[in-house]
């Protein structure tokens, strides 16, 4: 979680006032995963629920309403400040997996817009998974030559953190005493 | 794009009775065979898949480098050429479709994404993201870029079949301009569903559909009167249309899915399951197939538009954008 609280302390810009929705040209895609010592059944229920988010250390807490149905919403207060709201739009328990879009964020917390994001649970066998994380996103200035912060390294570089700190954390979490 | 017509050109002209030349259709298909160019975004390459003398037996039979982030894709009519564009290296991309050879890669500025060709081949009309304008190249002077206005972060782009207009999708101002080819003229603007990106044009030029990003819709337009028809809900953030007979196809991003309706009554036939993030899509040149490029899983997916099912699906590379016109036909 470094990379991301860096990436968010480095960013003290003062941004042109967007339009709702722009983005640029060129989305970008990140895909991260982790194999888990323990059980699909087991690392689902540790992190297939859209209301609780503690599984990703830089999260403080997790409020929001509408449980696991499509359309729920939730808000991620970071630790350090900031927050994120997100939006479920699909939720699979059979495939053990979820989709969500950021609704709201600022980019000076993560620098990108339009993001979309799937977390899904795959069995290797009876006790070993793989947890993947895919993203797909635009950087976080919409225009054309982007400043070096939020460009789309800066993005790919931001998000690619976040997942990285999230699945190390969640196969600590499960593997611990096992 | 506006649907391709079938292989008259392969019947000698001398032939070409009304009866015979229907005949000569029927048995010409099958010597027919088409390909997809595909702009691998994240790749800077773009994908060559030969569809196959069914048109459902996909082979990925060339790469060729494109750099700077290739998006749109406009094949001329005849087959001969590609342009490809790339908004992060401000260029377009002239290929030459038989040899997979690029000729020329001439920089256009500000931010190309969406390629429409004219029907004779050139110019050829890019849409400039940041710009609010389209830019208007002729590849045989590559120096002389003309421009013409259009609507706040045009995306997808369209020429009439006489050539005589065209249409922009402009996103951020949830409009279409029309404008006038020989005048470069904006001469109309139409108010359509939210963030419109891709626009596709009905083979007779008079009607275009419009996928709406914003509002999950499609809006279909007159063109003639410059006015909305009607408008139709699809899924989750659509990115562009294809038309196949009387039927549309349109990619649902975020559904990953392809949704069908006819374009008579407007009503839904299907809802059909492709790969994560379709965006591209392109009917045959016979109709009997839509291909679809889905840029999350690296894949082109076929439906077979009679029973309007996915009949196979092969891995084409990174991140396949394939936005606009990019079936190119082939002769056997």
């Amino acid at each position: 979680m470094k990379h991301f609280l860096a990436a968010a302390a480095a960013l003290s810009l003062a941004l042109l006032p967007l339009a709702a929705d722009a983005h640029g040209p060129t989305r970008k895609k990140v895909t991260e995963s982790v194999e888990i010592n323990a059980s699909a059944d087991k690392v689902w229920a540790a992190m297939g629920n859209f209301q609780d988010m503690g599984w990703l250390p830089v999260v403080e807490k997790t409020e929001g309403k509408g449980g696991n149905e499509v359309d729920a919403t939730r808000t991620l207060t970071l630790k350090g400040g900031g927050t994120i709201d997100e939006v479920l739009y699909k939720f699979e328990p059979e495939q053990k997996s979820y989709s969500y879009r950021i609704t709201t964020v600022d980019v000076k917390v993560l620098p990108v817009t339009n993001y979309s994001s799937t977390l899904v649970v795959v069995p290797v066998d009876a006790a070993h998974s793989k947890v993947e994380w895919r993203g797909a996103f635009y950087r976080g200035y919409p225009n054309n030559d982007p400043p070096p912060e939020l460009n789309d390294d800066a993005a790919v570089a931001a998000v690619t953190g976040v997942y990285r700190a999230g699945l190390d954390a969640l196969k600590a979490k499960l593997e611990k005493g096992s | 794009m506006a649907r391709r017509r079938t292989a008259a050109h392969l019947v000698p002209a001398a032939a070409a009775g009304a009866g015979l030349l229907l005949l000569a259709q029927v048995w010409a298909a099958p010597a027919r065979a088409e390909e997809a160019f595909l702009t691998n975004q994240p790749a800077n390459e773009v994908a060559v898949v030969d569809l196959g003398p069914d048109g459902a037996s996909p082979r990925l039979v060339g790469r060729i480098p494109v750099h700077g982030s290739p998006a749109g894709v406009a094949v001329t009519k005849d087959g001969s050429t590609a342009f490809v564009t790339s908004p992060d290296g401000k260029a377009l991309s002239v290929i030459d479709a038989a040899t997979r050879r690029v000729l020329a890669r001439i920089p256009v500025g500000g931010g190309p994404l969406g390629v429409a060709v004219a029907p004779r081949g050139r110019p050829v009309y890019v849409a400039d993201w940041y710009g609010a304008r389209l830019l208007v190249v002729d590849p045989d002077h590559a120096g002389d870029v003309r421009i013409a206005p259009t609507g706040a972060s045009p995306s997808g782009v369209a020429v009439t079949p006489d050539g005589a207009v065209v249409l922009t999708a402009d996103r951020d101002d949830d409009t279409v301009s029309v404008i006038d080819a020989a005048r470069l003229e904006r001469i109309g603007v139409i108010k359509v569903g939210q963030r419109p990106f891709g626009i596709t044009l009905s083979e007779d030029g008079r009607r275009a559909y419009t996928a709406n990003v914003g509002s999950d819709d499609v809006t279909v337009i007159d063109v003639a009167t410059r006015s909305v028809t009607a408008t139709v809900k699809v899924g989750a953030r659509p990115y562009a249309v294809a038309l196949a007979g009387d039927l549309a196809f349109v990619t649902n991003q975020y559904a990953g899915t392809v949704s069908v309706f006819d374009t008579t009554t407007l009503a839904p036939r299907a809802t059909i399951h492709v790969g994560e993030y379709p965006e591209g899509i392109a009917a045959s040149g016979d109709g009997r197939h839509v291909y679809v490029a889905n840029w999350s899983d690296n894949t082109l997916s076929v439906i077979d538009t009679a029973v309007l099912r996915v009949v196979a699906t092969l891995e084409v590379g990174d991140g396949p954008r394939a936005f606009g016109a990019f079936l190119r036909r082939t002769a056997r």
